[in-house]
């Protein structure tokens, strides 16, 4: 099962900072779902940086979902 | 199947210097103004002075568009998506412009001297026309339906609007243009501390007031039509001012009033509902700032009743020192160790917490400070006595001073982070 990160009705850089705990551990092949209260822009130049494939979405609740694949 | 990156060129993102020039040289222009009032407490004698017209503009342009403009270049980027082409050349000369544009305009209007007034406007106006036109380039690839962008836009435009009524005033009182000053400068107060910096703190509270705070997000509907609504009834209040309309200008003036009222009020509720147990810093500056709102738009209402000259000068210290200084003092304390953290971490992989980048005491003493200075300003200047205008000045100068010293303490604990 994809493992999820919750880090909505948190104060930054906190989601930020579960995101990189939460990356440190995936294992290549995997991906992971983070929920947001807002679209992460910093975040996205990071994923970009080190090689990760994402996907974002907003849903009808405002709620932000990205998938972040380790190729 | 998840696609490799998304759209957005992140190259251009700016560089930690391209915001903090704007967020170092702020301060020096609110402790000029403070240095002012100090030598000079007979400019308080009322609004019209040369001496007030420039602590004024000291205060609006020096500390708080210079504030402004550095925090777009990393709000865009950050909060938008957006990416200004080439944010470094055009950060280094809307800086020099505006740096050097305020030291002229603020001279010209204390002097009398219009000779500062042309290079003023000349610097002002390219300056703001060069990070407009960038920042819509940097925006035009984000949809409009999103709130914060689209009302950063709406914000630029009335800047550009305030800034051109300010240069068409500066022509005016060199002599070289035949205008209704009174008419002119009416409109120039409403576009820029409305049209500019009061739309512009709404599109940022929309984010910063949830993300920082963490409050529940402002009512949809407030988002959506606020600074569309603000703006539509200041183009109206606008023709009534120019049409010499007096009693619907009072009238609008009052549904302006109300806007700004419904704003500051919905975020002073949206702060009761936060997660937080105890308000943080950001949170009690918010406070002193819509509080002071609220209060400087009574004296506004009560102003245009009234021939006293007290009204205006208390409506002025309570909307740009209480309001719009106190906020953007509250968002400084949380943008500058946030981007050291986030550039720390992008540049060395690991940042300290952000309260060890930016501890809670210094910001406690410097709003504590920034308290005082504002009950001074105003006993100051509803009293009328020299020897407390001048204490008043002292006080300014001095917190204008700490929040340099605050914010050159964080820098420093980001050079001891990025070397270690």
């Amino acid at each position: 099962m994809k493992k999820t990160v919750d880090a909505r009705g948190l104060e930054p850089p906190q989601p930020f900072e579960l995101v990189m705990d939460a990356l440190a551990d995936l294992p290549k092949g995997e991906s992971l779902l983070l929920l947001l209260d807002r679209m992460p822009h910093p975040l996205f130049r990071i994923l970009d940086r080190d090689g990760y494939k994402y996907e974002s979405r907003i849903r009808d609740d405002g709620v932000v979902e990205i998938d972040i694949l380790n190729p | 199947m998840i696609p490799d990156g998304q759209t957005l060129s992140y190259d251009a993102a700016p560089a930690f210097s391209t915001p903090l020039r704007f967020f170092i040289t702020a301060p020096l222009f609110g402790a000029a103004a403070g240095a002012t009032l100090l030598a000079a407490p007979d400019l308080l004698d009322s609004r019209w002075t040369p001496g007030a017209l420039a602590v004024t503009h000291l205060v609006a342009v020096g500390f708080m568009l210079t504030v402004m403009l550095g925090a777009l270049f990393q709000v865009l980027p950050v909060v938008a998506g957006a990416v200004i082409p080439r944010s470094g050349p055009v950060a280094t000369v809307v800086h020099l412009a505006m740096t050097i544009g305020a030291v002229c305009l603020a001279w010209g209007l204390g002097s009398g001297s219009h000779a500062f007034l042309v290079p003023a406007t000349v610097l002002l106006g390219g300056g703001l026309a060069l990070f407009v036109v960038a920042a819509f380039l940097g925006l035009r690839r984000i949809p409009v339906a999103q709130a914060t962008p689209r009302d950063l836009r709406i914000a630029l435009l009335g800047f550009a609007v305030a800034v051109a009524l300010g240069i068409t005033l500066a022509l005016a009182l060199g002599g070289r243009l035949d205008l209704p000053l009174l008419t002119v400068l009416k409109l120039h107060v409403g576009w820029a501390l409305l049209g500019g910096s009061g739309v512009l703190l709404a599109a940022a509270s929309w984010v910063v007031v949830p993300m920082f705070q963490i409050t529940p997000n402002y009512p949809v509907a407030l988002t959506r039509f606020w600074a569309m609504g603000t703006g539509a009834v200041l183009l109206v209040w606008s023709a009534a001012v120019y049409g010499e309309l007096g009693s619907a200008e009072l009238a609008l003036s009052a549904v302006l009033a109300g806007l700004c009222v419904l704003f500051a009020v919905i975020t002073l509720k949206l702060q009761r509902q936060s997660r937080r147990s105890v308000p943080d810093m950001t949170t009690r500056a918010f406070q002193i700032g819509m509080g002071s709102f609220i209060a400087g738009l009574v004296c506004v209402l009560v102003a245009q009743q009234s021939e006293h000259q007290v009204w205006p000068l208390l409506a002025g210290i309570l909307i740009l020192h209480g309001g719009f200084v106190s906020v953007i003092v509250g968002m400084l304390y949380k943008i500058i160790p946030f981007l050291a953290w986030l550039h720390l971490t992008q540049d060395v992989g690991k940042a300290p917490n952000m309260k060890k980048l930016q501890p809670d005491s210094p910001i406690r003493r410097h709003l504590a400070l920034h308290a005082v200075a504002l009950a001074a300003l105003l006993i100051a200047a509803f009293v009328g006595n020299a020897w407390l205008i001048r204490l008043a000045g002292l006080l300014v100068v001095a917190e204008f001073a700490l929040l340099l010293a605050n914010i050159i303490k964080v820098l420093g604990n980001y050079r001891r982070a990025h070397a270690a």
